[in-house]
């Protein structure tokens, strides 16, 4: 064991959260540092070298680097992207910008465009059409594209072909004649980034992944610049939106990969619990300052979808399922047109923040609420590391109450009234909307503000178990320290379920399987450590979309295979649905191979509980509309104490709260169980 | 006396019913024009049949469920005489309703024998019979060529299936496992939303859900009178037209809006409409009802709950017998060409009001078309798509290219799906240059379409407007152009007639849509130089 150390980063808006495992002892320990948002790497190394000194250990000793960031994200929503040029067949140069149509603002009167990230002068048609069973219509005719995309001076360059998934050779063909001209010049084609039918989502995933090129390149760049200082010279990899992670070359050529990889972390980490707890079905919810985050895993498995967006561009990649709404800690509570209380989506955010960060925030917040209410110790904020202005915080719930005929207190109540009703509404519809019952279901909370919130979420829809993870403000990092490698690679082919389409199915099962092997070699995955599974979008005849479903490892499906899939599609169906129709044709429209690289798993062993008394006091917490004596808890001295409700479990990074009614106990793995007694 | 708290976690608790509602609406339909299209809406309501939330999708459906609702507790089925496991649909457009295919369904919800609320579905259903599949026939001069009109009638009664109902409906229609599947998720949706508002008097008490439900409505009714009283008072007129209803070619169907603001009410006045035509393009009140509420809540500025209080300090004027209240037995398949334009001239009345809020017209069109492909072995496939076309620039801001505007909201086809599965080439779609109008800010661009058919033989039909009369512009802006329809046999281009059923086509030929742009806003002149040039660069103008 030469370099026993891993670690996991995690790179946020505010702080750089690391997960370090030493292979030697099964110990695993959590740092934090803030980020360094001009070049994220360096707050990465200052983390690094502060968690060496701090827990012991040489740079050197460090074997592998597991990376999650948000580099490409940022450079989309900050549209600090390469200014590139789109080629198209003739005749389709506008389908970016024509979009797919539906509107979300329903009322408004002056809509923006849809975001649109290659201006129509910098998009060219190219004569060729290639059909949708993969036969030339029109062979490629270059004419003058070389010297009209050269007029372009280009940064980065997308080819999008009509049905280039069944047939790849024309946009492969442009790709060779355009590098013979410009090497080096970053050109991506859409059949080796999304090979998949529909061409409007199939365009935006291309183009993004083509302006990202060269930004997630420099980053490479600067982050390769820090290796070899200190003998710090480990594997590196970064974290995709599908909740793997993969080599830095995948990542400098496929960045559209990383654009969602936020909540991979919380996933993994999500489902590595289930194991650990032996509770197959947890809904996860992480809930910051500015966002609440819910995934669901069920059967131990974390829901994966095929599409997702980043600023309402669709990106055609496979990545961990995700429901967001603008509710966390830095929601503003006002009070609108007509009397109505509302919270959020306005956030304080960061800046000003709270009221009680004395930053120029005047509106109430829900972090405000939980200080007036006792539910946050206003002297023990962030382990006591910021000062709280809780009498301007009185003062401003105080003005809202005002507004309502309501007393502070009440009115601060009433804002985490409606904040935990909304949450609950969140979780109960991304239930709803798979077939799903809350009843079935254990809620698991992190994320720095979500504790606060979960027994009285639960409550809200009748789930009666909460899990407090450890470390819940770095989870995410948590999970990605256990990741493996994974590459997706997908094709589009129409084949209707039925003996005819075997060989076809088989045929393509193998082109896939082999590229899926050649890209795990090419990562330095050992044969014995690679795993390949299959999956197929499937649908109805006559149906828009398709379901995900999971064919195990098949390498050339039979007949049987092929009805155990069918049936499979049928169950799924029924369950998502409420209905089946075995009489009716199904079609498959896209194959999928998931190609995993297992990475060591070294054994982890549970912290002890600290050696001091558990019980730290008690603290004023009101709720019923009334105040009462609440006992606070040391989490990390939790032993086998029983917490009753109400009472509040601290931790360096996080305050949970646990409702009357409530109790909560330590459990495996370090987590606190929270279960709900009879009402 | 309820805390604003309490009302407000109610009034939450009412939407996420209407969202979860819609969820299970999506989760167990059938068709695609439901699933995919999301051609349906669910909503709440309270103990009289106001409406308190909703989760509309599609525009033409909101704030027309209420109508629906309270007609048919006025003249059909006394609230004394509906139970709690009784469920209530109709699709009758002369009941509240709108056109054939949108099947309502509403169900009330008590607490220890008190009612306090309803829960309702529409779904627009994909065939309800008529004399052309899909219930959308152009050329029906009366409503009983359009399909099969249920009046409204207990489908369960005392929770008991009334199978009467359910065979006289699966007799009469084209595809009955599909609408049949349909209805029931219609069903399992009201379930949905039953059980979750029964929650609230469980938690609340039925007084205080009672009490809850009027104060959302009253503080919905303060923040809209607020809006309007904002207007300045006056009296705004504004007239716009469709070409024709497709049986009477070449004669313009006019839409007068009389636009009244005295305080903090309005007056819509549609007594200038013109007389009903003998085509489908007519509408019940409440489809026009529903263009009326859609423009004054867009105007308003929103910021508020849209609910049921927001009608109050409406007031419409529409005599039975003109366009935007059809009497029956008038055909309405198409009224959803009566609300678009309706819309334009409320619009157009509006700007007068409050010209820094309101964009200049939209196409104001759906542009419908359906291809009937027929393989040589006889195969038949049918395609439906809508497009649509630029938005209005608005008073400070350039339209939208190719945006789905006004009282529809659908999505395209995926091109490559179309030629996976049908006889079908899509040789182009683009954005078409110049369909914009000028101003100092310019309409959003109309697009270009255009399908080869490749089966032997293949039938197209299309209705479609604004191929004679523009989409205006406002304040010195000028109009867009209009739409063209064209059939393109080898060297040969001839116009199809917007309003057509079955043309017959051959393989090779191409129908090329264009669709019309939005109006420009403000004066041509006053455009920076700078915009004109980028329009140039980019090839818009």
């Amino acid at each position: 064991m030469t370099r026993p150390i891993r670690i996991a980063v995690d790179i946020g808006g505010t702080f750089t959260d690391l997960q370090i495992l030493d292979a030697r002892t099964g110990t695993v320990v959590a740092w934090k540092t803030p980020t360094t948002p001009a070049d994220p790497s360096e707050g990465l190394m200052v983390g690094v070298r502060e968690a060496a000194s701090r827990f012991g250990f040489a740079l050197s000793d460090v074997g592998l680097l597991l990376h999650g960031t948000t580099i490409a994200t940022n450079a989309v929503l900050e549209r600090n992207l390469a200014d590139g040029v789109l080629l198209t067949t003739a005749g389709f140069e506008d389908v970016l910008e024509i979009t797919r149509h539906v509107r979300r603002d329903i009322y408004g009167l002056a809509p923006d465009p849809f975001p649109c990230l290659i201006a129509r002068d910098r998009r060219l048609g190219v004569t060729e059409r290639i059909r949708f069973d993969g036969s030339i219509e029109t062979p490629l005719a270059l004419g003058d594209t070389l010297a009209a995309l050269a007029a372009l001076r280009p940064e980065a360059v997308a080819i999008v072909f009509l049905h280039s998934y069944a047939n790849p050779a024309h946009e492969r063909a442009l790709r060779q004649a355009i590098l013979a001209a410009h090497p080096g010049l970053p050109v991506s084609i859409s059949s080796d980034i999304s090979p998949e039918i529909r061409e409007y989502e199939r365009s935006s995933t291309t183009v993004l992944n083509a302006v990202l090129v060269p930004v997630v390149r420099a980053y490479m760049d600067r982050l390769r610049g820090r290796i070899g200082e200190d003998g710090f010279a480990p594997r590196i990899f970064l974290v995709q939106s599908n909740g793997g992670v993969c080599s830095l070359e995948t990542a400098a050529e496929q960045p559209a990969r990383l654009l969602l990889s936020g909540p991979s972390g919380g996933a993994l980490a999500a489902s590595r619990i289930a194991r650990e707890l032996g509770r197959p079905n947890l809904v996860a919810v992480d809930m910051g300052g500015t966002s609440y985050d819910v995934s669901v895993v069920q059967d131990g498995r974390v829901s994966i979808v095929t599409q997702g967006e980043i600023d309402g561009l669709p990106v055609r990649l496979p990545m961990v399922e995700m429901r967001t709404i603008g509710a966390g800690g830095g929601s503003i509570a006002a009070v609108q047109a007509g009397g109505r209380l509302t919270v959020g989506p306005r956030s304080a955010g960061a800046r000003p923040g709270p009221v009680a960060y004395g930053r120029g925030g005047t509106e109430p917040t829900v972090t405000d609420a939980n200080l007036a209410l006792g539910r946050l110790d206003a002297q023990f904020f962030l382990g006591g590391a910021m000062q709280l202005d809780m009498v301007a915080t009185g003062a401003a719930l105080a003005r809202l109450g005002n507004a309502l005929g309501l007393g502070p207190e009440a009115a601060a109540e009433g804002i985490l009234a409606l904040t935990n009703a909304s949450l609950a509404a969140a979780v109960r519809l991304s239930l709803f909307e798979k077939g799903l019952h809350p009843r079935d279901f254990a809620l698991l909370s992190f994320g720095g503000a979500g504790g606060l919130h979960a027994t009285e979420v639960a409550d809200e829809m009748g789930m009666t178990e909460v899990i407090f993870p450890r470390e819940p403000g770095t989870l995410s990092a948590y999970g990605i320290l256990f990741s493996d490698l994974v590459q997706d690679i997908s094709r589009s082919r129409l084949f209707t379920v039925g003996p005819a389409a075997l060989p076809g199915l088989t045929a393509l099962i193998a082109e896939l399987r082999a590229e899926a092997d050649a890209r795990l070699a090419r990562d330095g995955v050992a044969e014995p450590d690679r795993a390949l599974t299959v999956a197929a979008d499937m649908r109805y005849h006559g149906q828009a979309f398709e379901l995900l479903v999971p064919w195990g490892d098949v390498t050339a499906p039979d007949a049987a295979a092929l009805a155990a899939l069918e049936a499979r599609f049928h169950d799924s169906h029924r369950q998502r649905f409420s209905y089946s129709s075995e009489g009716e044709a199904v079609e498959i429209v896209t194959l999928r191979v998931t190609a995993t690289g297992r990475l060591p798993r070294p054994e982890t062993t549970t912290p002890v509980p600290a050696a001091r008394p558990a019980r730290k006091g008690t603290r004023r917490v009101f709720t019923g509309g009334a105040w009462h004596d609440a006992v606070v808890w040391d989490r990390e001295a939790l032993d086998a104490d029983t917490v009753i409700g109400p009472a509040i479990i601290e931790e360096a990074f996080a305050t949970h709260y646990i409702a009357t009614g409530w109790q909560a106990r330590l459990g495996e793995a370090g987590a606190i169980i929270a279960q709900r007694g009879a009402r | 006396m309820l805390s604003p708290i309490d009302i407000e976690v109610i009034r939450n608790a009412l939407s996420a019913a209407a969202a979860e509602m819609d969820v299970t609406v999506w989760r167990t339909s059938r068709s695609t024009i439901v699933r995919e299209l999301l051609d349906y809406s669910t909503a709440v309501f309270d103990a009289d049949g106001w409406n308190l939330a909703q989760s509309a999708r599609i525009p033409q459906h909101l704030n027309s469920m209420s109508a629906a609702l309270r007609t048919l507790l006025e003249k059909f089925v006394a609230a004394e005489d509906w139970g709690a496991d009784d469920i209530v649909i109709t699709n009758d457009p002369y009941c509240g309703g709108q056109h054939l295919p949108d099947i309502v369904a509403f169900r009330p919800v008590f607490h220890e024998g008190v009612r306090v609320a309803y829960v309702g579905t529409l779904c627009h259903h994909i065939d309800v019979g008529g004399l052309a599949a899909g219930s959308y026939a152009a050329k029906a001069t009366e409503i009983f060529q359009e399909g099969l009109r249920i009046p409204p009638v207990k489908l369960f009664d005392k929770g008991v299936r009334n199978e009467a109902v359910w065979s006289i409906i699966r007799q009469n229609i084209r595809k009955p496992d599909l609408l049949l599947g349909d209805l029931q998720s219609q069903i399992a949706s009201l379930e949905v939303g039953r059980s979750a508002l029964a929650l609230l008097p469980a938690r609340f008490g039925a007084p205080a859900m009672l009490e809850a439900s009027a104060r959302i409505l009253d503080m919905s009714e303060e923040a809209m009178r607020a809006a309007i009283a904002a207007m300045p008072d006056g009296t705004y007129e504004f007239t716009d037209q469709l070409d024709d209803d497709g049986i009477d070619l070449g004669r313009p169907i006019m839409l007068t809006v009389r636009l009244t603001i005295a305080g903090d009410s309005v007056t819509v006045d549609l007594s200038g409409c013109s007389p009903q035509v003998q085509g489908p393009t007519n509408a019940t009140l409440a489809s026009s009802n529903s263009a009326v509420m859609f423009a004054l809540m867009s105007a308003s500025g929103g910021g508020f709950a849209m609910n049921a209080g927001c009608y109050r300090p409406v007031h419409v004027i529409a005599p039975e017998g003109l366009v935007v209240n059809a009497r029956a037995p008038a055909p309405v398949a198409h009224r959803v060409a009566i609300t678009h334009r309706l819309l334009n001239a409320m619009y157009g009345a509006l700007h007068q009001a409050v010209p820094e809020r309101i964009p200049a017209a939209y196409y104001g069109c759906s542009y419908v078309t359906t291809f009937q492909t027929i393989r040589a072995d006889d195969a038949r496939d049918v395609l439906v798509e809508i497009e649509i076309g630029g938005s209005g620039a608005a008073p400070a801001k350039d339209g939208v290219h190719a945006y789905s505007s006004g009282m529809h909201n659908n999505s395209n086809i995926p091109i490559e799906m179309i030629e996976a599965q049908m006889p079908l080439t899509i040789t182009r779609y683009a954005l078409l240059p110049g369909s914009g109008g000028d101003g100092q800010y310019r309409g959003g661009l109309g697009l270009v379409r255009e399908w080869r058919i490749e089966s032997p033989r293949c039938f197209f039909t299309a209705n479609m407007d604004r191929f004679f009369s523009q989409p205006y512009g406002l304040a010195g802006g000028k109009p867009a152009a209009v739409g063209r329809l064209d059939l393109i046999r080898g060297r040969t281009t001839t116009p199809i007639p917007p309003k057509s059923d079955n043309v017959p086509l051959v393989a090779g030929d191409i129908v090329r849509l264009e669709t019309s742009g939005g109006g420009g806003f403000g004066p041509p002149a006053a455009r920076p130089a700078a915009a004109r040039a980028a329009d140039r660069k980019r090839g818009y103008v």
